[in-house]
């Protein structure tokens, strides 16, 4: 009760930046939905050249994006590098008796509910306006296995930002490798087009690394394209990046908060 | 070019901010650290609420080793930093209250008696359902120490606690401290660039400089054992040239009728008498320099070592 009670408060702290979000969000929004456009136009103009990938699959993909870069995609690294390490409210978490780690959990999952409930919304906006060319899974035990998915995908993209977060303090620029790891989410995550119509190379790649665990499985097991065999698969592959980026996590937390001067704090 | 330079070839330096200093503090004790930027003292509040590994050396506060940060330890203290804060901006302070309830497991009964008690101390029914962003600093400043001491610390550590504040709110938030720490017995450590905050809520006082220790002691006793001179303070009755004035001591100000002169402290009843004789005095005064001054010439003194 005690946790249920501390995600609460956060809650209503979320709550209270409610526009902050909403701007946030919209800002989002934007870059899907020209790709919609963009891949709708390609679909109809070669619609062989595409495979499985059809209208109404191409159109659920990108509005299951929207959802997934809301409510996956966790943006606690630049409070964490900027103002917890950098600015020192580090000392604040530090001194008091409770996990680090829990406590940022509690800070961002309210914005992510928050976040993606406005993605939930633009979506059955075009469910209810385009029902026919919008698709989801309707099988029960997909539909539990895909939340498991979905539920591991949040707890990958949490510790992969805690880790990149308190990589701060071993940097001092800590913006570059923020956008590094952007540009790589967008491109193995899923986030350009389905990592399924990149060229093979690339897809080995994107399926050797932990972001299409994070977000790209998320999408496509919600949207039906993944079969119960597969969908056991993919979560093996979580549980296995979720194992090691909690081991990195806490190796790096060991050994960095040593590093932590709070200088002129 | 010394960031070209830092591409290829890095140097490093090593600085100790804190060098072989040690010191007791017993329960219930009100201690102020007193030292200029980079002195050493935040840096030592730092290794005793557990933010920082001392590289050698031993610390114990209530028993614990504070880095270990075990959950027992930080129970039992606080630290506030004039310049931090821990309330949330868009939400009322009664919340960040409430989180701090959680996250120390404080029981309903003892959370809303700590509160009330605390709330009735600063005075500050009427600002617990207003947002945090819309009070005034010394109003947050308030707010700032219920939700650090709401679970009741035993020790409390406080750095630059009336920084950036108006006198009059500097005066009530250092009658808080002196009232909290005479009514929980609270073991309280504090630093502050203000000679005010020092004068009146510590009876004892540790002076470091460059992570030394240079006195620790009563304020009192530091007077008598540093300052090597005394002031006299003098009203005259008809003008003296200053250079008259000077033959008593050195002349620190002088603004005819009023005069202050310094002399050596075992010659001040000489230079006393001297003045009597000599001049046509209205009022005069055999006083001990500003505690300021004394401590300035402490940092001097170490600075020239």
């Amino acid at each position: 009760m005690r946790y249920v009670r501390i995600l609460l408060i956060h809650f209503e702290d979320a709550i209270a930046e409610r526009a902050r979000n909403l701007v946030w969000f919209l800002i989002a929004l934007i870059n899907p939905l020209m790709l919609l456009l963009f891949w709708r136009g390609a679909i109809l103009e070669k619609p062989e050249a595409y495979g499985q990938w059809n209208i109404p699959s191409i159109v659920s993909y990108y509005l299951l994006l929207i959802i997934a870069g809301a409510f996956l995609q966790v943006h606690i690294e630049e409070k964490i590098a900027y103002t917890d390490i950098q600015q020192g409210s580090l000392s604040n978490y530090l001194t008091k008796p409770f996990s680090y780690l829990l406590w940022n959990f509690f800070i961002e999952l309210p914005y992510r509910v928050l976040q993606g409930s406005f993605g939930v919304i633009v979506f059955l906006i075009f469910f209810v306006l385009f029902g026919n060319i919008v698709s989801i899974a309707s099988d029960p035990l997909i539909l539990v296995l895909a939340s498991v998915v979905i539920i591991l995908g949040y707890l990958l993209s949490f510790f992969f930002k805690m880790i990149l977060g308190i990589s701060a303090l071993w940097t001092t620029d800590f913006s570059g490798l923020v956008n590094l790891v952007e540009v790589v989410t967008l491109v193995f995550g899923g986030f350009i087009m389905p990592i399924h119509l990149y060229p093979v190379i690339l897809q080995r790649i994107s399926f050797a690394l932990p972001f299409a665990s994070m977000f790209y499985f998320p999408i496509i097991a919600i949207s039906g394209k993944l079969v119960v065999v597969e969908l056991f698969q993919v979560i093996a592959v979580q549980c296995i990046w979720l194992v090691s980026l909690g081991s990195i996590y806490q190796l790096a937390w060991r050994r960095g908060v040593r590093l932590f001067t709070a200088i002129g704090q | 070019m010394g960031s070209i330079k830092s591409l290829v070839s890095r140097k490093y330096e090593s600085v100790k901010a804190v060098d072989d200093i040690s010191f007791d503090i017993a329960a219930g004790e009100l201690v102020g650290f007193i030292g200029p930027n980079g002195a050493g003292k935040t840096t030592t509040l730092k290794c005793l609420s557990g933010l920082l590994w001392p590289t050698q050396g031993s610390v114990s506060v209530l028993g614990y080793t504070p880095f270990e940060r075990k959950t027992a330890f930080l129970k039992q203290i606080a630290l506030v930093m004039g310049q931090k804060n821990q309330l949330w901006w868009d939400l009322p302070a009664a919340e960040t209250f409430l989180l701090n309830k959680e996250i120390y497991e404080i029981a309903d009964d003892e959370y809303k008696k700590t509160r009330n008690e605390l709330v009735d101390l600063l005075e500050v029914e009427h600002l617990l359902k207003i947002q945090v962003r819309k009070l005034s600093l010394g109003e947050r400043m308030k707010m700032e120490l219920i939700a650090a001491l709401i679970h009741s610390p035993k020790v409390l550590f406080l750095d630059e606690p009336t920084i950036g504040l108006d006198v009059v709110m500097q005066k009530k938030m250092r009658d808080f401290i002196q009232e909290y720490n005479e009514l929980k017995k609270s073991t309280i450590l504090l630093t502050s660039h203000y000679m005010e905050d020092v004068r009146q809520l510590a009876r004892r006082v540790i002076i470091i400089d460059h992570g030394k220790i240079l006195y620790d002691g009563k304020l009192d006793q530091l007077v008598k054992k540093f300052a090597k001179h005394k002031v006299l303070s003098v009203v005259l009755e008809t003008y003296v040239p200053p250079d008259k004035l000077k033959e008593v001591g050195e002349l620190v100000e002088y603004n005819f009728p009023r005069a202050v002169i310094r002399v050596p402290r075992n010659a001040s009843n000489v230079a006393a008498a001297q003045l009597l004789q000599k001049f046509p005095v209205d009022d005069l005064n055999i006083e001990e320099p500003d505690i300021e001054d004394i401590i300035r010439d402490v940092f001097t003194l170490s600075s020239k070592h």
